[in-house]
C-alpha cells in the first residue's frame, strides 16, 4: 500500500506574495501513518514547493505509482475554499491517467461538507468528515486489506455503487501530545518560503479548535457537524511539546522563522508559561509568530516581555468589526478598546501587531465600512489583514449569508474576492470598498515607513509587512477585477 | 488704498512665531512630505522644535556634531516659496530639499533619483520674485557634485520643470519642456532654487522618481519609492557631514 500526500500546483493568497508553506495537515497525517502503520509506504509530492506544473505532476505520480492519493489542508490560509478547484483539477488528471488510484480529500472546508462535496465531485473517492488525523491512516490501512470494510472506518463519505454514503461520527482526539510530531523529514523543507522573502520558513499547528466559536469563523469547516460543536472543543499540544517541536525544526531543519498557525495559541495561560519556560530551558530563541485573542493577551500582558525574549516578534489578533451590534451578532467576544490596548502593549514590547478585520456582513453599507476603516486607522496596528466575508457551508452564519451569495466560482472563495452582496451593497461595491480600505491602510506614508524601517521590529516582520505593502495593487485586482491568485 | 510697502514680511512672520536669530541651524533638510521629516528627525540628537505653524513644523538638533534643521517645507510652489524664504531670512545658509518628481525620460525608473541642476519655471509664484522670464534658477554646483558622488548610482542630473498644474501635464506641454532639456517635473524646485539664489544661499534639490510621464508608470505608493525615500534621507545626512560649515 502506497499513500501519496499530494500538494498540486497552485498559487496562494495575493497579500502574501510568493508564499509556499509546508502543508501542516499532510505533515501530521504522514507522521501518524508512519507511527501507527509502519508497513504502509508514504510518499510526498509538493508540486508547489518543487515548482512543478500539471504535466510534471502527472509524470511524477506515474513514477510513484500510489494506491491512494490524499489532498487536504487544515489551514484556511492556503486559500480558503479556493483550494477545492485545484484539488479537483489534480484529481481529474490523476484519474484520466491512472483510474485505479483512489483519491481522498479532507480537512479544511471538506471536514464539514463531506457528503455534499463527494456528491459534487466525481473525481474524489473519499471525503473525510471531521478531523482527519485518525481517519486517513485507518482508511489507508483498510484499503491495504484484500477486502476493505470501508463502512467500518468512522468519519468519512464514500461511494457504494454510485451512492454517497457516510460512516459514523468520529470522536475527536483528546490529547494532541499523543500524536507524533509532524513528519518534517519527508518534506522539502529547504524549498519553503514565506511572504515573498522568508527562507527557512515553516508553518506549524500545535492546537485544534477555538473555544470562542465566532459565528463567521471558517475554522468550523474542519469539523463534522454531527459532533457537539467540535470546533469549540479546544485541544492542545503542551507547551513542553511545542518547544520540543521548535527545537527539532531549528536544530534539524535549520528553520529561521516559525509561523504558528494555531487559530488561537494563547487560550491557556499555563500553556504559554510552560512554553516560555521550556524554550528558555532549552536555550531556544527563534523568531516566531502566533495568532491569539486580544482578551487573552490582556490577561497575560506580563508574559509579553518574556515571550518577546524567546522570539515572539509578531502576533495577530482579530477584531473583525467595530460596532457593538455586529460584534455581538457574530459572537466575537471582544471590544475595540481591548484591541487598541493590545496594539499598544505589543508596540511597547516591540512586537509587530497584525489585526484582522472583515467587510461583507449582511448589514454592511458604505458608511459602516468606512467607519470601520477609520476606527482601525485610529487604533493604528502595524498591519491589518482584511478579509471579505466568504459564506462557507459549515459556519454558523452560513444560512444567514447564503441568500446574499452571488458568485459560486470557488476559485474566488478565498477572502480576497467579493462573492456576496450585502443588504445595501452590490458584490461589486463590496469588492471596491475592500480594495479601498486595504489601500487606505497600506498607503498612509507615515505608517508605511514605520512598519518597513522601524528597527525595533525584527527584520523578518518588516519583510512580512513589505509583502503586504507590495501587494496592495494586486489585492485590488482580486477584489475589484476578480483576478485569481490561489 | 494700501499705504505700507508690504503687508507681511518674512521677518514679521518669524517674529510672530517668537523666532530668535540662531534658532535655525545654518544647514536645513527640507522635505515636502511630513513623514520624511519624521525619518530625518530620527537621525537628530536632542532635537528642539523651532515652530509649528500653518501646518509646517521645524526642528533643530545635532547630527555628528553639526547643528541641522529639519522640517516640512511645502509640497507646492506657493507654500514652498513661503517656507524657503523664512529659512533664508531665519539664517539657514545651506538648503537641502528632498522631494519627488515625475521622470521625463523613459530610462529613469521609479525609485531612482534626480538631482536638479536648475529649474524651468512653470510655476506662478516665482514671477513675484523675479521679473525676467529668461531667469533660470541654479542649484549650487559644488553641493550637487558632492551629493552625486555620495549617491553613486541610479541618479540623474539635469533640469527640473516646476508646474502648478499636476493634472494639466499634457503632451504639448511636456514635449515642450523636454525640448528645453527638462528631465523631470515637480511642483517645488523652481521657487526653492529661485528664492535661495536671491538670498545668496547654497541650495540643492534631490528628488525621488515617483512616476514616469513617458512610460505612464504611476507609483505614488510603490515600495521602490518608499525605499528610495529612505535612502535619500541617508544621502542628505551624508551630505551634511561633507559640508564644511
Ligand atoms: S476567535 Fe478567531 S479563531 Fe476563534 S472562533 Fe473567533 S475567529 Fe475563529
Amino acid at each position: 500500500m502506497k499513500v501519496l500526500f499530494l500538494q498540486p500546483p497552485m498559487g496562494g493568497w495575493v497579500t502574501w506574495g510568493k508564499h509556499i508553506a509546508i502543508n501542516v495537515n499532510h505533515a501530521q497525517l504522514a507522521a501518524n501513518l508512519r507511527e501507527w502503520y509502519p508497513e504502509i509506504n508514504i510518499q510526498v509530492l509538493d508540486c508547489r514547493a518543487l515548482g512543478m506544473d500539471e504535466n510534471q505532476m502527472i509524470d511524477a505520480i506515474k513514477g510513484i505509482q500510489p494506491d491512494l492519493v490524499y489532498m487536504g489542508d487544515a489551514l484556511q490560509t492556503t486559500g480558503v475554499a479556493a483550494i477545492h478547484p485545484r484539488y479537483q483539477a489534480a484529481a481529474k488528471l490523476v484519474k484520466q491517467t491512472m483510474p485505479e488510484v483512489k483519491i481522498c480529500v479532507g480537512g479544511f472546508f471538506y471536514g464539514a461538507n463531506a457528503p455534499e462535496m463527494l456528491a459534487k465531485t466525481p473525481e474524489f473517492d473519499f471525503v473525510l468528515y471531521g478531523e482527519t488525523e485518525r481517519t486517513l491512516p485507518e482508511l489507508a490501512k483498510e484499503l491495504s486489506k484484500k477486502d476493505p470494510d470501508i463502512p467500518s472506518v468512522k468519519g468519512l463519505s464514500y461511494r457504494d455503487n454510485g451512492e454517497v454514503k457516510t460512516t459514523d461520527y468520529r470522536p475527536l482526539i483528546e490529547n494532541l501530545d499523543d500524536l507524533p510530531l509532524p513528519a518534517y523529514d519527508l518534506f522539502p523543507m529547504d524549498k519553503y518560503i514565506g511572504f515573498n522573502y522568508l527562507r527557512h520558513y515553516v508553518e506549524t499547528y500545535h492546537s485544534r479548535g477555538c473555544p470562542n466559536g465566532c459565528r463567521f469563523c471558517v475554522g468550523w469547516t474542519n469539523y463534522d457537524p454531527r459532533g457537539n460543536r467540535d470546533w469549540t472543543h479546544y485541544r492542545i499540544r503542551s507547551g513542553k511539546r511545542v518547544a520540543e517541536e521548535i527545537e527539532l525544526l531549528v536544530k534539524k531543519f535549520g528553520v529561521k522563522f516559525v509561523c504558528m498557525m494555531d487559530e488561537d495559541f494563547n487560550v491557556y495561560r499555563s500553556r504559554i508559561e510552560e512554553f516560555i519556560e521550556e524554550m528558555k530551558r532549552r536555550g531556544l530563541k527563534v523568531p516566531f509568530f502566533f495568532m491569539g485573542r486580544s482578551p487573552y493577551h490582556l490577561r497575560d500582558k506580563d508574559l509579553l516581555k518574556p515571550l518577546r525574549e524567546i522570539g515572539f516578534v509578531c502576533g495577530l489578533f482579530g477584531m473583525e468589526a467595530v460596532d457593538k451590534e455586529t460584534l455581538e451578532k457574530v459572537k466575537k467576544g471582544i471590544s475595540v478598546d481591548q484591541i487598541a490596548e493590545t496594539v499598544r502593549l505589543f508596540r511597547e514590547n516591540n512586537i509587530m501587531s497584525v489585526v484582522t478585520w472583515m467587510v461583507g456582513f449582511p448589514d454592511d453599507d458604505e458608511v459602516k465600512i468606512k467607519d470601520r476603516t477609520e476606527r482601525i486607522d485610529k487604533i493604528d496596528p502595524d498591519m491589518t489583514a482584511l478579509q471579505i466575508m466568504t459564506p462557507l457551508p459549515g459556519i454558523p452564519m452560513y444560512k444567514e449569508l447564503e441568500p446574499y451569495t452571488e458568485d459560486w466560482d470557488l476559485r474566488k472563495w478565498d477572502f480576497q474576492h467579493a462573492v456576496l452582496r450585502t443588504k445595501y451593497l452590490s458584490k461589486e461595491d463590496l469588492g471596491r470598498l475592500a480594495a479601498w480600505a486595504n489601500r487606505e491602510f497600506y498607503s498612509q506614508p507615515g505608517r508605511v515607513q514605520r512598519i518597513l524601517y522601524n528597527k525595533k521590529y525584527h527584520p523578518f516582520c518588516r519583510l512580512i509587512a513589505r509583502s503586504y505593502v507590495e501587494t496592495t495593487d494586486a489585492h485590488a485586482r482580486a477584489a475589484v477585477n476578480d483576478e485569481i491568485f490561489v | 488704498m494700501m499705504e505700507r510697502e508690504i503687508h507681511i514680511s518674512p521677518q514679521d512672520l518669524l517674529q510672530a512665531m517668537q523666532f530668535r536669530p540662531g534658532d535655525f541651524a545654518n544647514i536645513a533638510i527640507v522635505s515636502g512630505q511630513p513623514q520624511r521629516v519624521n525619518m530625518a528627525l530620527e537621525k537628530l540628537k536632542n532635537p528642539v522644535k523651532n515652530f509649528s505653524a500653518f501646518g509646517y513644523t521645524f526642528w533643530t538638533g545635532e547630527y555628528k556634531g553639526k547643528r541641522v534643521t529639519v522640517g516640512n517645507g511645502g509640497m507646492y510652489a506657493p507654500d514652498a516659496a513661503l517656507i524657503t524664504e523664512l529659512l533664508c531670512v531665519g539664517g539657514v545658509d545651506y538648503l537641502i530639499r528632498l522631494g519627488s518628481c515625475g521622470a521625463l525620460k523613459s530610462e529613469i525608473k521609479l525609485g531612482e533619483l534626480v538631482l536638479a541642476e536648475s529649474a524651468l519655471r512653470g510655476d506662478g509664484v516665482t514671477k513675484y520674485y523675479v521679473n525676467n522670464d529668461g531667469f533660470i534658477p541654479q542649484a549650487d554646483k559644488s553641493l550637487t557634485d558632492t551629493l552625486e558622488a555620495i549617491c553613486k548610482k541610479h541618479i540623474y542630473r539635469g533640469k527640473v520643470w516646476t508646474t502648478d498644474a499636476l493634472l494639466r501635464e499634457t503632451k504639448e506641454v511636456i514635449n515642450n519642456v523636454i525640448r528645453q532639456g527638462g528631465i523631470a517635473v515637480d511642483m517645488v524646485t523652481s521657487p526653492f532654487l529661485t528664492i535661495s539664489q536671491l538670498y545668496n544661499k547654497k541650495a540643492i534639490a534631490l528628488l525621488v522618481v515617483s512616476d514616469n510621464l513617458i512610460t505612464g508608470e504611476i507609483g505614488f505608493s510603490n515600495i521602490k519609492v518608499f525605499d528610495a525615500e529612505r535612502r535619500m534621507i541617508g544621502y542628505a545626512f551624508n551630505l551634511v557631514g561633507a559640508i564644511d560649515a
